[in-house]
């Protein structure tokens, strides 16, 4: 199997490659390709509690080549693992190619053999992605047509099999795509309106006992869904998803004798808003109940996923603000918890330039307000405990050619058990960003933080200087310090150099236990303190 | 084994190395501002350069390169003539943020586009963001940059006029 795999690649990396050399007059294809190499040398560090793994080091890789040529393309990624970096999936080891494939794209048609990424509307059904943050790679291992008619109605179909770690896995997904743009096909002028659905079957061999229970190896779930834009810069999408049969370890396997609760997962998604005239007005809500999506039922690895179920709300990018980011609630049997509902509202907003609050160089202002509860009964849209709330408002000016500023308050309210209780903590966090340039290329940039709360670890602060060189050099430091109770300084030190597609890291610090978390979806790490150097290069 | 499949991947990519030319804008579909799906290979139109910046919400470096663009643009614009092409790598549940965002931050003279299931970024063979690139009126990519540090967007304007 595999050298089939292996031979086919080989035949289609050197196919175009002979036919672009024999065809004269013809202009030839070009390769592309980019390769990463992040690293971190560990060690102990008692205070933070990091405790360096066996081999104290840790070297996640990767390099991946694309060949187009006119309507063809092909491309494979390899991954090493020397071994993986603290807290990755664990199945992620050594060196292998792990995703190749060959495609052919014209206007309206496609296909694609090998490994592809592809998602159903907002990948609450389907999605399959890569995310090196996360070290999250799901490429589907086999076929993909893709067909688009005049705009009107476009269409998807797919079949293969999930890469679960290194491997492809033995689950099989089947799936069908389609959208339908009636605004096309009625030529509306300045409205968009579409129509769209999906089906999605995944089957994996099951236990015998989950069969003696009456469970199935297929499963099929689907999604429909309306799509509205209007040239005023209104829009609605809203979303139903049927997910399929799940099935879960029974947590009452001892008083009624079943060794699974099976169940079936459904989510309903609307998004409202308004993006015009320098407003933007984002409006979510989503219930979700039984969603999760597995590639293999009996993996536990943080990658194993099959859909694409993200927090939704303000994903914080300074260091204070990340301490206790939202985990999405998927629905969890030994937390008697069916699922979560709640959503989120963000209004950016561009204060001009010459208006009175805008002053001579604008102001923007971006406020966002979530709040998510679990489910009080299965099947029910009934709120049950807090989960989670934040407030936000950020405000961002531009003061003079050299000095800029970005205040930002955020109030966060987080359950300490993932619903079971109604139990809340709650911090408020202050940061301010400023920058200043004292030439073209020679600039400074300070962040000040704060965080006070009654609960956990008490107070925080934090600050961070950056200096910078453009366009090459930029350098940092920066300390996050606990007065309320440890004590503790998490201080950091790091120099980055740039030059065209090449970006080199190197960096020393103390990094605190918590969440790192990419578009929605957080993995778990535990503190390390070490030496990180990356690069990144493409070609 | 391994040895073999390095071997006969670095054999591959020596042949096609041989036989390549400079890297393009690939054609992969992406969403326009009002929703519509088109391919990238429509944003070379043959007569004018553009800068095409890669982006996304939770990227600050990201927002602060497009500011400065922003920022600069309107005089840019009277040294010489180009477009910006602003790339949100954002999710699905992320690009209509994406859209309330590049309102909020007055982006509305750049080409949105939105590459919800990261096709072009994986094309280009983005892996960090931000990553800008200088492409010509043909859609030659002439210069790249990863990463953003204050200032370096002046480069842009240099490469941008020795095209003109």
């Amino acid at each position: 199997m595999t050298r089939t795999l292996y031979i086919t690649l080989i035949l289609a990396l050197a196919v175009p490659a002979a036919v672009s050399a024999q065809e004269e007059n013809s202009s030839k294809g070009y390769l592309s390709g980019s390769f990463e190499t992040n690293n971190i040398l560990y060690q102990n560090d008692s205070p933070t509690g990091a405790v360096a793994p066996e081999n104290r080091i840790g070297s996640n890789n990767y390099l991946k080549l694309d060949y187009y040529r006119g309507k063809f393309s092909a491309g494979a990624q390899l991954e090493g693992y020397f071994p993986v970096l603290q807290d990755y999936p664990i199945e992620l080891t050594k060196a292998k190619l792990t995703n190749y494939y060959v495609s052919w794209t014209d206007d309206a048609f496609s296909v694609t053999a090998g490994t592809f990424y592809d998602q159903f509307g907002s990948g609450l059904l389907f999605r399959a992605w890569e995310d090196r943050t996360l070290g999250m790679n799901n490429a589907v291992m086999g076929a993909r047509v893709t067909y688009n008619y005049k705009g009107i109605v476009s269409v998807k179909a797919l079949w293969g099999l999930p890469r679960m770690g290194m491997e492809f896995s033995d689950t099989q997904v089947r799936g069908g795509d389609i959208s339908f743009a009636i605004s096309e096909l009625a030529k509306w002028d300045g409205t968009y309106l579409a129509l769209e659905g999906s089906v999605l079957n995944r089957f994996e061999d099951i236990p015998v006992d989950l069969e003696d229970e009456g469970g199935k190896p297929g499963s099929t779930g689907y999604s429909g869904r309306i799509n509205f834009e209007h040239g005023s810069g209104f829009f609605l999408k809203a979303e139903y998803v049927d997910g399929g049969q799940k099935y879960y370890s029974n947590p009452d396997f001892a008083s009624d004798g079943k060794m699974y609760l099976q169940k079936r997962g459904n989510a309903q998604l609307v998004e409202l808003g308004y993006n015009n005239h320098g407003l933007g007005v984002n409006f979510t809500a989503r219930r979700l109940e039984w969603m999760t999506s597995k590639i293999m039922n009996n993996s536990v690895s943080t990658a194993n996923l099959l859909n694409y179920v993200p927090a939704v709300c303000t994903q914080y990018t300074y260091l204070l603000t990340n301490f206790h980011p939202y985990t999405v609630q998927l629905g969890e049997p030994a937390y008697r918890n069916s699922g979560e509902m709640g959503g989120q509202l963000d209004v950016y907003y561009n204060f001009r330039r010459g208006t009175a609050l805008g002053g001579k160089r604008g102001m923007k202002i971006h406020a966002n307000f979530s709040t998510y509860y679990t489910l009080a009964q299965e099947g029910t849209a009934k709120a049950g405990n807090l989960l989670y709330r934040d407030f936000s408002v950020d405000i961002e000016k531009q003061f003079s050619r050299k000095f800029k500023a970005l205040l930002l308050y955020s109030m966060q309210e987080q359950n300490t058990h993932y619903g079971v209780g109604k139990a809340t903590r709650l911090q408020n966090i202050v940061v301010a960003d400023m920058q200043y340039k004292f030439t073209p290329t020679f600039s400074t940039r300070l962040e000040l933080q704060y965080l006070a709360t009654h609960e956990d670890e008490k107070d925080w602060m934090a600050a961070l200087l950056e200096v910078n060189f453009a366009p090459y050099w930029s350098i940092y430091v920066s300390d996050m310090y606990n007065h309320g109770s440890s004590n503790v300084h998490y201080y950091a030190a790091g120099v980055s150099y740039a030059r065209s597609r090449t970006r080199v890291s190197l960096s020393y610090g103390r990094n605190k236990d918590g969440y790192v978390c990419s578009g929605g979806v957080c993995r778990v790490i535990s503190a390390y303190t070490g030496l990180n150097l990356q690069l990144t290069t493409s070609f | 084994m391994k040895a073999i499949r390095t071997l006969m991947l670095a054999a591959a990519v020596f042949f096609l190395a041989a036989v390549t030319a400079a890297a393009q804008i690939p054609a992969v579909n992406v969403e326009n501002a009002k929703g519509e799906v088109i391919s990238t290979a429509s944003l070379v139109d043959g007569k004018t350069p553009m800068i095409i910046s890669f982006w996304s919400t939770t990227c600050k470096p990201c927002i602060r390169e497009l500011d400065a663009i922003n920022e600069l643009m309107p005089d840019w614009l009277e040294e010489a003539e180009f477009r910006v092409v602003a790339v949100s790598t954002d999710d699905a549940r992320f690009s209509t943020k994406a859209r309330s965002l590049v309102q909020g931050h007055g982006w509305t003279d750049f080409i949105d586009i939105y590459d919800k299931n990261q096709a072009f970024m994986r094309a280009m063979n983005v892996t960090l963001t931000p990553q800008v690139y200088v492409v010509d009126a043909d859609g030659k990519i002439v210069y790249s940059h990863t990463g953003y540090t204050p200032g370096s967007e002046l480069e842009l304007l240099e490469k941008i006029k020795e095209l003109q």
